[in-house]
């Protein structure tokens, strides 16, 4: 008991003795950590919103009014046999138009005034098993047009294309600009833990030399790096609740027509994660820090 | 070459042991040393002569560049990194700088050896307080060192090397910082934890304290045991 009592003290003592490195740490994890949460977050957001772009019919072929049967089917049997293809729908104008009643009825802002006639088209929905072959699928089909089968080629997931465009840019830029916070973090981390062996080097040669084991040495020091870690942590969490609200109202204002809610379960996921990442680059900050001294 | 099973009462065994430092420094050189359980051992020797070399080999502070060294049965070259703290709590050491904690008092100084090597709370407790009688500073057990004198200081060093009960007692020039009336009180303390079964080694140059105690004398020259008897004198 007097072990750990000890560990926790002087973990303790070693923080509050370097106030300024120390919270020049705790800083700098912090905002490491509010980086790592945005990313995290917004990384979330697209995913969910390429998602359900992409569960959206992808392409769509309006057929000509008096397209034959077989050449309809014929053209299916092609789209089919393309690898980049996962699923083609055929949908009647009649089934075209109950889908457009049944989303008429749940948006106040569209009124379907005449129902007697139905101006739409039959149509063949094309699913693609990767967003990306849109274009090349599309740019093919198009060639059809005007030879009697098909009226029109709709490539309206060009927004998948760009979203796919914004999470790829995204998770590079996020991963180099973590990267880079990461081994800031770490470098100010290092320095303030080593700053604390420097000021207890004698206690440490003497524990050394009575007996006390490595791990003993290093403990009180990854625990004060853990709680530099987990200080950065509360503080970015505290951010990120705070500033989740509006900046989720202005991204929902932003991208209308996504279903942009994290739940619950992700944002525990999310603070877990901050936590962790807190706890090793503490720790492990630490950990080198005290190796180097311990090697000696 | 000395057998490496001998006479079984050996504590330290130094068998043909050399050290070289990077810089191309002999400090020790073909060194074959035994010492046995419940002696004690003066090592003597001009500064630079390798006493303290010797002295790091047997804590393994140091590896020999060639040659083995035993302690207490163990093979210190040999030994894995994790096995040093085990060989070091059985191997008390103290220099002639004191190494005490300023912040700490005498108490804590001592209890600190066991603090940090996993005793409890009361075998802390307990431990200490024999080590302090043992040394005559039950009454100044709340001091902090700057208020101790010189010898009270060394008898601090010598209580925590000694509070973990270790075999060996390895004195690394204990009374180079003393006056000699303190260093004498310094010997006699030192000969009181021999003749209660501590085996006792020590670095000195005080002739005086080695021509009155005549025990055994090992004197080291460049790195080489140039003399070992078992009443010895210091020579020059």
């Amino acid at each position: 008991m007097r072990r750990l009592e000890y560990i926790g003290t002087t973990a303790a003592q070693g923080f509050w003795r370097n106030p300024v490195m120390s919270i020049a740490s705790t800083f700098t994890i912090g905002l490491m950590l509010l980086l790592f949460a945005f990313f995290l977050a917004t990384d979330r957001g697209l995913q969910a919103a390429v998602g359900v772009l992409e569960s959206k019919v992808e392409l769509a072929i309006f057929l000509e009014d008096n397209a034959r049967v077989s050449d309809v089917l014929a053209l299916r049997a092609r789209i089919e046999s393309d690898p980049a293809v996962s699923r083609v729908d055929y949908v009647t104008k009649d089934q075209a138009m109950a889908r457009l009643v049944d989303i008429a009825a749940r948006r106040p802002d569209i009124q379907i005034v005449d129902t007697s006639s139905n101006p739409l088209q039959d149509s063949l929905e094309i699913k693609l098993a990767h967003a990306q072959d849109a274009p090349r699928v599309a740019a093919s089909l198009r060639e059809e047009v005007g030879k009697g089968v098909v009226n029109d080629v709709v490539d309206n997931p060009q927004v998948v294309d760009k979203l796919l465009t914004i999470t790829r840019v995204l998770s590079i830029g996020g991963v180099a600009v973590l990267a880079m916070m990461l081994i800031v973090a770490l470098f100010v981390i290092v320095n303030t833990i080593r700053i604390a062996v420097h000021a207890r080097r004698d206690e440490i040669e003497i524990m050394k030399l009575v007996g006390a084991t490595d791990w003993f040495v290093r403990w009180p020091f990854i625990l004060e790096g853990m709680l530099v870690g987990t200080l950065g942590a509360l503080a970015a969490t505290a951010v990120v609740l705070v500033a989740a609200g509006p900046v989720m109202g202005a991204m929902v204002n932003f991208i209308e027509i996504l279903p942009l809610s994290f739940g619950t379960t992700f944002v525990w996921q999310l603070v877990g994660s901050v936590f962790a990442l807190a706890l090793a680059v503490g720790g492990g900050g630490a950990m080198l820090s005290v190796r180097t001294h311990l090697a000696k | 070459m000395v057998a490496l099973l001998g006479r079984g009462n050996e504590l330290i065994t130094l068998d043909d042991v050399s050290k070289r430092y990077p810089n191309g420094t002999d400090a020790l050189r073909d060194v074959d040393l035994e010492i046995d359980s419940g002696d004690f051992v003066f090592l003597v020797g001009s500064s630079g002569a390798g006493k303290s070399s010797l002295i790091r080999l047997l804590i393994r502070e140091e590896l020999p560049s060639s040659g083995r060294v035993w302690v207490d049965g163990q093979d210190v070259v040999r030994m894995r990194r994790s096995a040093v703290p085990k060989l070091r709590r059985r191997v008390g050491v103290v220099f002639q700088d004191f190494k005490l904690l300023p912040r700490k008092t005498v108490a804590e100084n001592v209890g600190f050896a066991l603090l940090v090597t996993g005793h409890s709370g009361d075998a802390v407790r307990e431990e200490t307080e024999r080590a302090l009688a043992l040394v005559g500073l039950s009454q100044r057990r709340e001091h902090f060192p700057d208020q101790l004198s010189g010898g009270e200081k060394q008898r601090t060093a010598i209580a925590r090397a000694l509070v973990s009960r270790p075999k060996i007692l390895i004195a690394d020039e204990p009374t180079g910082n003393l006056d000699p009336v303190t260093s004498w009180e310094i010997i006699k303390l030192l000969v009181r934890v021999n003749e209660l079964g501590t085996t006792l080694l020590m670095a000195t140059h005080n002739a005086e304290i080695v021509n009155a105690l005549r025990r055994r004398v090992v004197h080291l020259d460049h790195g080489m045991v140039v003399r070992d008897e078992r009443e010895g004198q210091y020579a020059a």
